[in-house]
């Protein structure tokens, strides 16, 4: 019977909505028996043409629209915005709000990843994670809801520094959940780092080699599962990242554990890094204000500007001609590179159960590819 | 299985079998959410204006503003409120970092879940007045993203200025105007408080845009003195501009100003249209603001005009009473010229009643306009009034306007508290004179501009607040002295503002050499020929007209001080503008 | 230009050495612009990956001058080793925008120029896989065009919701109050 099987080529239609994914994106599979021929992605069912809009809009209104490019980390969207539009308009930021904002992005990385994990682990069947990890991810998400006053899409990194001060006694808070979660990683290494189930379906799996990664333009911790030392933080250190002491993770591998082991580990790091900023956060505005944003015309030029994000570079192609709106803004999404030609490529000669798995380990997320 | 410890540890997740969950509760409990959470909309109807910002800068097009029952326009409010689509909104809070009066906020409040959309629509602040409890997300007055402080004025420094006429004020520079225009919302409200309703946010956006020959387009469209009121005007404007409610208002002033001044004739920016003449003849009387804006439009309509005015010059108390360091005489000539260019003819030195007689004019006219203005000062009713050396502010202005020397001494008292007193003492200070300023209330109260009071301090003007002038002392016929009573304040029985009693006993006498009094003025309506006056409505010294500015005399219009209450220039251009609607009605019926 | 700008004044050296019909500008540290007119992408393409090891390429914008009836493609590499980011302009005419593939030094440039194909209508040629992107069936402007009108697109395809129609404006109330008609000086001539 398996052999007729092997034999007869199937088309089997993955998703748009299937477990392991922020989003909805549709995989067309040609397989024969349960192993992958032929992938083909199909997006298309979240583009909301953001980059059109906000050409429409005055420079203060695509605020509240790049958060939204990425539902799970919306926070290096507003911080790339701002960062390009400071270094068009030449406009100094106040540095405690750089040191906010490292917070910001560190406990959004973290937040990713929680989610992340959750979604590792779910597409490997794993269910007791996510409940866990999406529950511990409230934690930072209500700080965030106090810090910013929202709680998925925070509107607090704008041109000149944040929206916000801290409120009294908030960074004892961000200690209190630091502490949480680094005591919590024990559970997560042994529900799903150091499960057997998890490493039998992930090591050797999902194999993306040094070359082909360097050659595709792969990022983030991808890249760093690789072995590879490269992180935008250090590469091109932007806010205060340079003032603080890290070391680029990586973990030989190349495959869906060694990608799993740097977010692991970035995990562990972004509590310390979020206990420096705390450390040495020091006083002071947050805000260095600019022109009303009515009439808030950014001056002519362009910038390209990029973040670390859990899922590698998140670059910012802003363009201005001087007017009140933007003339372009493109945004450079990890996913998207690493979510569309690549995963057709790297699920070539997989097992399909292993789909989910292998997209997941890559951070691919469909907003961000279609904006 | 070989790895035996992989396939054990998950069993730890068991430890947690009996822990409480930290998301969700059973039964339901509703989260308790952060101070700054961002939920439904809250407004404080009576704080908002209607102005319209939080619609503007919402970029999901959620906010619209709409007519509210109870909420009526005025001065300085739109009589709009803010109407929130819920099934728009993302919560993004910049309408509320927007609004510029505070009244805007977001409260803890997120649940709502119905089947009709009508529902999401929700007026903050008259469908959930109870909300006001529960505010959360408000503006920051530490990261403000309105600008609200003014780009700051050069001026003369004080001890400068009472060296000379020199204008004290000295304009904006091209980057200062555009700074000052951005801060501007573009709400409009402002236009509902100047008289003549100029198209103010049209040309404070055309100066933001670097546009200044747009700007004075929209600001030629109904004023066509904005010369002078760019130096000059009281400005009703700005105390009510949205971003004055929480910083300083928008220099309206200093940017009309501005643009005025970037163009040394008008006419070539403006290169106004002039209708064919129409065959209709209207005279004026009276040269000042009023009408020379009645002139002026009448002109581009095409009708025949004819300016007559007593003084040697036109401007009326513009050039008569208004001292040239604050409106010099070249920046009058340039708008009068601008005028003549236009067609509007002038006939200077020429005082209807005396040179000419009001029914030669009426007869040769197929309509009049009376502008006249308040040219004959009150006396203030003292002993001693009549010495020499005591006189009247007007008359004293009008004097050294014309260019006549006029000795003043070295002691100067100015009675009074308005803009008039306050002239009539930087000009003393002018002529070396010292100067002290008497008034009867507190400064708080005193009628003129807070910025003019300031000035005077400056320059070295001294006020004395809750004085009362008893009576002019002379010798030889000339003034010596003077002696007031102090006053305290005491409650109004009818409860208007409090009012100065005199202390009994505590008088004081001042060495003086001139008296200056400056306590108002009033209409010479003497030369109006008797059948005219018998026929002409006026009520408490003041022509009685109707909309159009038409008098009870179908072809005789008048506008101007001897019309309005609010006796400043830009009322005065107001009455003129709109009497060009009124004759053309009446003559053309347009 | 001082010797902070080194790496950055060597690579300008190199490109303008190799290529005449480079352009080359240093916008700050670890920028360089480079308008590359005329001549063969790929060759010069190549040559920043190969030579001045511009190995990973960020990506590739498309942004509309139509004042210039021009599109302008940005390629952003990166060389990880010097630390410097190179945006490579390339200039096509409007009318018929057409270049050649980049896909053969960058397999994932194949994404990115599938979208601007889609949403400019920019030609690649020898472009391996130029199917639909983002957008099915669609037939109208490509939609990344300054001329693409959103909001025309909006009010064509969907419904506004009922129930909002008593939106005032609130410049034209406050004319209105007054009897005042607003002038609009906006496009007189001079
Ligand atoms: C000292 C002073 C300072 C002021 N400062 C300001 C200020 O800073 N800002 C502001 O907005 N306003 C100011 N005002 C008020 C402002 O000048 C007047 O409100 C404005 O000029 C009134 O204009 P009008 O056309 O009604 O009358 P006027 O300007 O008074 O003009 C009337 C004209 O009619 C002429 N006239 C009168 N009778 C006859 C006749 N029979 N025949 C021919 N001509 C005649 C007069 O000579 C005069 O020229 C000030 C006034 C004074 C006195
Ligand atoms: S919160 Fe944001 S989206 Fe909602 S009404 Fe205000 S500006 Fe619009
Ligand atoms: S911005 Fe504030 S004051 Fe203006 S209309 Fe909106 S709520 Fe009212």
């Amino acid at each position: 019977m398996s052999a007729i099987l092997q034999e007869k080529e199937t088309t089997l239609y993955l998703g748009p909505q299937h477990p392991g994914i922020t989003g909805n994106m549709m995989i067309e599979l040609k397989v024969t028996g349960d192993t992958i021929r032929k992938a083909t992605t199909h997006v298309g069912y979240l583009h909301r043409g953001f980059e059109k809009l906000m050409e429409e809009r005055l420079w203060m209104q695509c605020f509240p629209i790049v958060c939204r490019i990425c539902v799970p980390e919306p926070d290096p969207n507003e911080e790339n915005l701002a960062r390009a539009i400071e270094e068009l308009e030449g406009r100094e930021v106040p540095e405690r709000a750089k040191y906010i904002r490292v917070m910001m992005l560190e406990l959004s990385r973290m937040a990713t990843y929680l989610l992340w994990m959750g979604g590792q682990s779910g597409s490997a069947g794993l269910y007791t994670m996510p409940q866990w990890t999406v529950g511990d991810r409230d934690y930072i998400i209500d700080l965030f809801e106090e810090l910013t006053g929202g709680r998925v899409y925070h509107m607090y990194i704008w041109p000149g520094g944040v929206r916000r001060d801290l409120p009294e006694g908030f960074e004892g808070r961000v200690r209190k959940v630091l502490d949480y979660l680094e005591q919590r990683l024990t559970d997560y290494d042994r529900l799903l780092f150091e499960n057997a189930i998890f490493l039998r379906r992930a090591q050797g799996v999902g194999i993306l080699d040094k070359d082909m990664a360097m050659e595709w333009g792969v990022v983030g911790p991808p890249l760093r599962g690789c072995g590879i030392a490269h992180d935008v933080r250090k590469d091109e250190p932007y806010e205060v990242y340079d003032q603080l002491d890290w070391e680029v993770i990586t973990h030989e591998g190349s495959d869906v554990y060694s990608r799993a082991m740097v977010r692991r580990k970035e995990f562990e790091q972004s509590i310390s890094i979020v206990r420096q900023v705390l450390d040495k956060m020091p006083s002071g505005p947050v805000h260095n204000p600019g022109p009303n944003p009515l009439k808030w015309r950014v001056p002519a030029g362009e910038a390209y500007v990029k973040t670390e994000s859990a899922r590698g570079e998140f670059g910012y192609y802003v363009v201005s001609d001087g007017s009140l709106k933007p003339r372009r803004v493109h945004v450079r999404g990890p996913a998207y590179v690493h979510g569309v030609s690549l995963l057709e490529r790297m699920l070539v000669g997989a097992n399909i159960a292993d789909t989910s798995f292998i997209m997941n380990s890559l951070g691919t997320c469909p907003p961000e590819i279609e904006r | 299985m070989k790895n035996i410890k992989g396939a054990l540890v998950p069993f730890s997740a068991l430890k947690y079998l009996g822990k409480k969950p930290h998301t969700v509760r059973y039964p339901f409990e509703k989260k308790k959410t952060a101070e700054r959470y961002r939920g439904f909309h809250f407004n404080e109807i009576e704080v908002c204006i209607g102005c319209g910002t939080c619609s503007t800068i919402c970029q999901n097009e959620a906010i619209d503003m709409i007519k509210i029952e109870g909420v009526e326009p005025g001065r300085g409010d739109s009589g709009l409120r803010p109407r929130i689509d819920n099934g728009r909104c993302c919560w993004c809070g910049l309408c509320v970092d927007m609004c510029p009066t505070g009244s805007l906020s977001l409260t803890d409040q997120y649940l709502h879940t119905s089947p009709d959309p009508d529902s999401y629509l929700l007026i903050p602040g008259v469908d959930n007045p109870e909300m006001k409890e529960n505010i959360s997300f408000t503006k920051s007055d530490t990261e403000p993203l309105l600008q609200f402080d003014r780009v700051p004025m050069r001026e003369l420094d004080g001890a400068e200025r009472v060296k000379s006429f020199a204008e004290v004020v000295l304009g904006y520079m091209q980057e200062e105007a555009r700074a000052e225009a951005t801060r501007c919302v573009d709400c409009g409200l402002c236009v509902t408080a100047c008289p003549d309703h100029m198209h103010i946010p049209e040309y404070i956006g055309a100066i933001a845009e670097a546009d200044d020959a747009k700007a004075l387009k929209y600001i030629y469209d109904n004023n066509p003195l904005p010369e002078m009121c760019g130096k000059v005007c009281t400005r009703q404007c700005e105390t009510v501009c949205a971003i004055g409610h929480l910083g300083e208002p928008i220099a309206i002033r200093w940017l009309k100003r501005y643009a005025t001044e970037q163009f040394p004739d008008p006419a070539a920016i403006l290169n106004p249209k002039i209708a064919e003449p129409n065959g209709k003849k209207v005279g004026i009387v009276g040269g000042g603001p009023a009408g020379l804006s009645a002139g002026y439009y009448l002109a581009l309509r095409g009708f025949d005009v004819n300016i007559y005015e007593a003084l040697p010059r036109m401007g009326g108390m513009t050039f008569a009473g208004i001292p040239k360091y604050r409106f010099p005489l070249d920046s009058l000539d340039k708008q009068i010229d601008y005028m003549k260019k236009v067609g509007v003819k002038m006939h200077n030195n020429v005082r209807v009643g005396k040179d000419i007689t009001f029914d030669k004019i009426r007869n040769d006219n197929d309509a009049v306009f009376i502008g006249i203005g308040f040219h004959v000062p009150y006396t203030l009713g003292l002993t001693g009034e009549d010495l020499e050396n005591s006189i009247q502010a007007i008359d004293f202005l009008r004097r050294v306007n014309i260019g006549e020397t006029v000795d003043v001494g070295k002691k100067v008292v100015v009675i009074g508290g308005g803009n008039v007193a306050i002239d009539a003492a930087r000009v003393s200070r002018r002529l070396g004179a010292e100067v002290t300023i008497l008034y009867r209330r507190r400064v708080e109260d005193m009628p003129a501009d807070w910025e003019e009071i300031e000035g005077a301090e400056d320059e070295g003007v001294h006020i004395v607040p809750q004085g009362i002038p008893l009576e002019i002392i002379g010798e030889n016929g000339k003034v010596k002295s003077i002696k007031y009573g102090m006053a305290e304040m005491v409650p109004d029985d009818k409860g208007g503002r409090p009012r100065p009693k005199l202390i009994e006993g505590d008088e004081h006498i001042l060495e003086v050499d001139t008296v200056i009094g400056a306590i108002g003025q009033e209409a010479d309506y003497s030369f109006l020929p008797k059948e005219i006056m018998d026929e002409l409505k006026i009520e408490r010294g003041r022509v009685v007209v109707n909309e159009l500015k038409q008098t009870s005399i179908p072809d005789i219009f008048a506008g101007g001080d001897n019309v309005n209450r609010t006796m400043d220039a830009i009322s005065a251009i107001a009455d003129g503008v709109r009497a060009v609607e009124g004759i053309s009605h009446y003559l053309l019926d347009e | 230009m001082s010797d902070t700008l080194q790496k950055e004044e060597q690579i300008k050296a190199s490109i303008n050495a190799a290529f005449r019909s480079a352009k080359v500008s240093i916008q700050r540290k670890g920028r360089i612009i480079v308008e590359f007119r005329g001549g063969i992408l790929p060759a010069f393409a190549s040559y920043l990956k190969e030579y001045l090891n511009f190995k990973h390429l960020s990506m590739i914008s498309g942004v509309d001058w139509p004042e210039d009836n021009q599109f302008e493609l940005v390629y952003h590499l990166w060389s990880y080793e010097q630390s410097i980011h190179v945006m490579v302009k390339v200039r096509l005419d409007r009318e018929a925008a057409k270049t050649k593939t980049l896909t053969p030094l960058w397999e994932h440039a194949e994404t990115y120029e599938r979208e601007i194909h889609e949403m400019l209508g920019v030609e690649f040629e020898g472009h391996p896989n130029m199917r639909d992107f983002i957008l099915e069936d669609w037939d109208d402007l490509p939609p990344m065009r300054r001329d693409f009108m959103t909001r025309e697109y909006v009010d064509e395809v969907y419904e506004w919701r009922k129930g909002r129609e008593d939106a005032q404006d609130v410049r034209q109330t406050i004319a209105e109050q007054y009897n005042t008609e607003v002038p609009n000086f906006n496009n007189e001539d001079k």
